[in-house]
């Protein structure tokens, strides 16, 4: 009781008001993500996927990601 | 003290440089010298027309490469930076959204604990359920599986890391004492993450028979050592930057007032 009273006094100096266009920001960085790790062709041409991906390859493998 | 999005977004771009450089220097250091070791397999395989490996392995030499071996390694470098800016800002804003309930002494003890629940649940766990491969290794026919099992155990990475605080906050709201309730944490943590690598499937592919052990052993300890360096910049500088807003504020108020 005493640790939930003492938490929520401490969250209002603490909280950061987040607003929404930060969410599609946060998906935007996640579609950067999943493009230079593992995008071969989903959206892309082949050649130009093709490309992105020998250009990425070593990130890629270094990363963990699977690759060929 | 208020502390806007915005100013924490920014660190979160700059932290998120930062982390990309280094991953780059790991990279280049560490992880290179190890994919020329599996390059040089791959061209052993086309030389011998690929008689040497079974049909189906990868064999990147042959005719004309697309793109060179250097612009390879700078390519690889580059993405490393972007990789780690988009990391950043995800980092900025679940850190803006989470800040008051990261436990942690003040924002660079909140930031080093957001960027180990990171690196554990979106790096280390896939790692440990479908580690890393250098170049030779890896059937081109099972890379749709592969890719399935590392987005599933990544993506079951974070909804630990959701679900263990969820918890937590049941705990606190119960009344549970403080060691109880982290010994209940940690235990839930462990059994959810045996769970994950016990029930996914793992890699289909075996490790062709002329690719060495400590070939394989070296890249996937490389390959961690580029991931843990990319969250420990992160957490660090991210962190150290937090700090900094806070502390001028401290040293100049006294002056102003």
């Amino acid at each position: 009781m005493t640790t939930a009273a003492s938490a929520s006094a401490v969250s209002p100096s603490t909280s950061v008001r987040v607003p929404v266009w930060a969410w599609a920001l946060l998906a935007f960085a996640v579609f950067a993500l999943y493009f230079v790790s593992q995008e071969n062709g989903a959206l892309l041409s082949a050649p130009a996927a093709q490309m992105l991906h020998e250009l990425t390859h070593d990130a890629r493998h270094a990363l963990g990601v699977p690759c060929h | 003290m208020g502390l806007s999005f915005g100013s924490v977004l920014r660190r979160g771009v700059l932290a998120g440089v930062s982390a990309g450089l280094a991953a780059a220097v790991v990279i280049w250091l560490v992880v290179e010298p190890v994919i020329r070791r599996a390059l040089a397999i791959e061209d052993m395989r086309s030389m011998h027309g690929g008689q040497s490996a079974p049909a189906g392995l990868p064999t990147h030499g042959g005719d004309e490469p697309l793109v060179s071996r250097a612009a390879q390694v700078v390519g690889g470098a580059v993405t490393a930076v972007l990789v780690g800016v988009a990391v950043g800002v995800v980092f900025a804003v679940v850190f803006a959204r989470m800040r008051e309930r990261l436990p942690g002494r003040g924002d660079f003890g909140r930031s080093m604990v957001l960027a180990t629940i990171g690196f554990a649940a979106v790096s280390l766990l896939p790692a440990l359920k479908i580690p890393s491969n250098p170049p030779a290794v890896g059937d081109p026919g099972t890379v749709g599986q592969r890719t399935l099992v590392y987005a599933v155990v990544l993506l079951l990475g974070v909804a630990i890391a959701l679900l263990v605080p969820v918890l937590d906050q049941r705990l606190v709201a119960r009344g549970t004492v403080p060691a109880t309730r982290w010994a209940i944490d940690v235990v839930a943590t462990v059994v959810l993450v045996v769970l994950v690598l016990v029930l996914v499937p793992g890699s289909p592919d075996a490790v062709p028979a002329d690719v060495p052990a400590a070939l394989l052993w070296d890249f996937r300890l490389a390959s961690l050592a580029q991931l843990a360096t990319m969250w420990l910049t992160l957490g660090l500088v991210f962190g150290l930057l937090l700090e900094r807003v806070a502390a001028p504020k401290r040293a100049l108020e006294p002056v102003a007032a």
